[in-house]
């Protein structure tokens, strides 16, 4: 027993030395099982191919070209999404959040038009604008907007109205209370709207390039699909997790962190 | 008096989308637009009708809310109590964290293309696909909801005597609840937006098929009447039971994890 707690302590240091190791080592372990049980042949090896195959697939599409084309298009469609449901949806959300008709107008719509979801446009919007790249944009900003929208509304909503008079106490202008009460009191919500968007958006635009897709990591997976090749649908899986992860924990969770402990206080 | 003021409350939420249905009815036709490009109230009102009448809509209906259903307490009766058996150990949850973090990025819509693969495209697969869009959000919730009970709780429970079955009754379910109960709530959400995909792809009966074949046929008050279902249907799913239920769990056990 007492190796392995040795071993276990000396694994438990070097993530507090470095933490990014506790976010991989535990996959070795799975990576290890998965090896064995195609080894082992449990699976028909066609249903379930090993990770060496895979790590073969990600090597030839790479050198072909193809991956980094596809892996660049997914993430270009992900970027101008993202920026759009940005910039449409906080303007928005500050518009409902602090004008009380905006609100009693918009806010019913905006459940409900959250509540289609992207995906169910999607037909629609074959109809409209055909395969390509309007219609993927179109669903990635319309699943970005309203977490956006929604988070921005609760954040500036939940600014006391004490911070209010006090900066008009104080002779602020309205442009100067948006600018340094408003945004600001909700900037931890909007964060953590846009990260909530993103996950979804990250999750319609894979749909979308499943569905309509001429390009991308869904398409590269539904390509594959169609094709019968488990390996490049388990490739595509596994890159979808990691890109999404590292986007996920080493940009977005640290901004979230950042603008909480930077701006979060107003809001208590 | 307070049925009064349900009813105004009531009226200032439907209000708009009275308004919007106005627009919609008389903006289609004076503009004349092409039925194929978008439908006018009337017509896919009378596509509600009928689809009631010959209960084809019915079936679609169903046929989604019934996969739903079977793949979500599926998981539910794995992944709760998996979650709570590695949350007890702070070594096992700390280990295991990043894993379920990375299997519920990939929740739902990935599993499509591998889904339909291993089960045929039918039932089968898609209920894998909510399952695996439920389960592994669930348990990442109910694993960080069990290793954030405070250690004092636990220890005051043990120093009271409290057996192993009185601890998970007591401590470490009630302590996660609110965790599992949003877990649930968001897993659900990506489950839904799973299942719309993969039934267009991947069957012959639903919701998402009914919208993907009226594509096919230019059929747009058809697919206007799917997204409105779809919005309402998910409007009451997450308004009637899950909105409650989440409220109500942090409400009563909430204050566990504040201690």
């Amino acid at each position: 027993m007492s190796p392995l707690l040795q071993a276990w302590s000396a694994y438990v240091r070097l993530t507090v030395r470095w933490p990014s190791i506790a976010s991989i080592v535990p996959f070795v372990p799975v990576a290890a099982v998965w090896w064995m049980v195609t080894e082992l042949e449990l699976f028909p090896r066609v249903f379930l191919p090993g990770p060496v195959e895979v790590v073969r697939s990600f090597g030839s599409l790479v050198y072909k070209g193809i991956l980094p084309e596809y892996l660049q298009d997914s993430m270009v469609r992900l970027a101008v999404g993202a920026f759009w449901g940005i910039a449409l949806g906080i303007p928005l959300g500050i518009l409902v959040g602090t004008s009380q008709r905006a609100h009693t107008a918009l806010w019913p719509l905006l459940l409900f038009f959250q509540a289609i979801g992207d995906i169910a446009w999607l037909p629609i919007l074959v109809i409209w604008f055909g395969y390509g790249l309007i219609t993927m944009t179109f669903v990635i900003v319309y699943t970005v907007i309203f977490p956006v929208v929604l988070n921005t509304v609760l954040g500036v909503r939940s600014i006391p109205i004490t911070m209010h008079r006090a900066a008009l106490s104080l002779g602020a202008s309205r442009a100067r209370i948006l600018w340094e009460v408003v945004l600001p009191g909700a900037l931890p919500n909007i964060v953590t709207g846009l990260r909530n968007g993103l996950g979804y958006g990250w999750r319609a635009l894979i749909a979308a390039e499943i569905i309509v897709g001429t390009s991308g990591i869904g398409f590269l997976m539904f390509d594959a699909r169609r094709a019968g090749s488990v390996v490049e649908i388990l490739l595509g899986m596994i890159i979808l997790g990691i890109l999404w992860y590292i986007v996920d924990s080493w940009i977005l969770a640290p901004i979230e962190r950042a603008t909480g402990q930077r701006w979060g206080l107003v809001t208590r | 008096m307070r049925l009064r003021q349900q009813l105004s409350s009531a009226f200032t939420f439907s209000a708009p989308f009275a308004v919007l249905l106005v627009l919609w009815a008389l903006l289609v036709p004076y503009f004349n637009v092409n039925p194929r490009l978008f439908p006018d109230l009337g017509s896919v009102m009378q596509a509600g009708i009928e689809g009631f009448q010959d209960g084809s809509l019915i079936g679609h209906i169903g046929a989604s809310l019934l996969r739903v259903a079977v793949g979500t307490v599926l998981a539910l009766v794995v992944a709760i109590p998996l979650g709570v058996a590695m949350g007890v150990s702070p070594v096992v949850s700390s280990f295991l964290t990043p894993l379920f973090r990375f299997f519920s990025v990939l929740a739902g819509i990935a599993w499509i293309p591998i889904a339909t693969l291993w089960f045929g495209y039918g039932f089968g697969a898609i209920t894998f696909i909510i399952f695996n869009a439920v389960f592994f959000i669930v348990t990442y919730n109910t694993l960080l909801g069990v290793s954030t009970i405070p250690r004092q709780v636990r220890d005051a429970a043990a120093s009271l005597g409290a057996g192993r079955w009185a601890m998970l009754t007591e401590v470490l379910l009630p302590g996660a609840l609110p965790n599992i109960v949003t877990g649930i709530r968001t897993g659900l959400g990506f489950a839904w937006r799973g299942l719309i995909a993969a039934e267009m792809i991947a069957t012959n009966v639903g919701l998402g098929y009914m919208l993907f074949v009226a594509r096919d046929f230019y059929r747009t008050e058809v697919i206007v009447l799917g997204m409105i279902v779809i919005g309402v249907l998910w409007l009451l799913l997450d308004r009637l039971l899950l909105a409650p239920l989440e409220r109500a769990t942090i409400e009563r056990w909430g204050m566990v994890q504040r201690a």
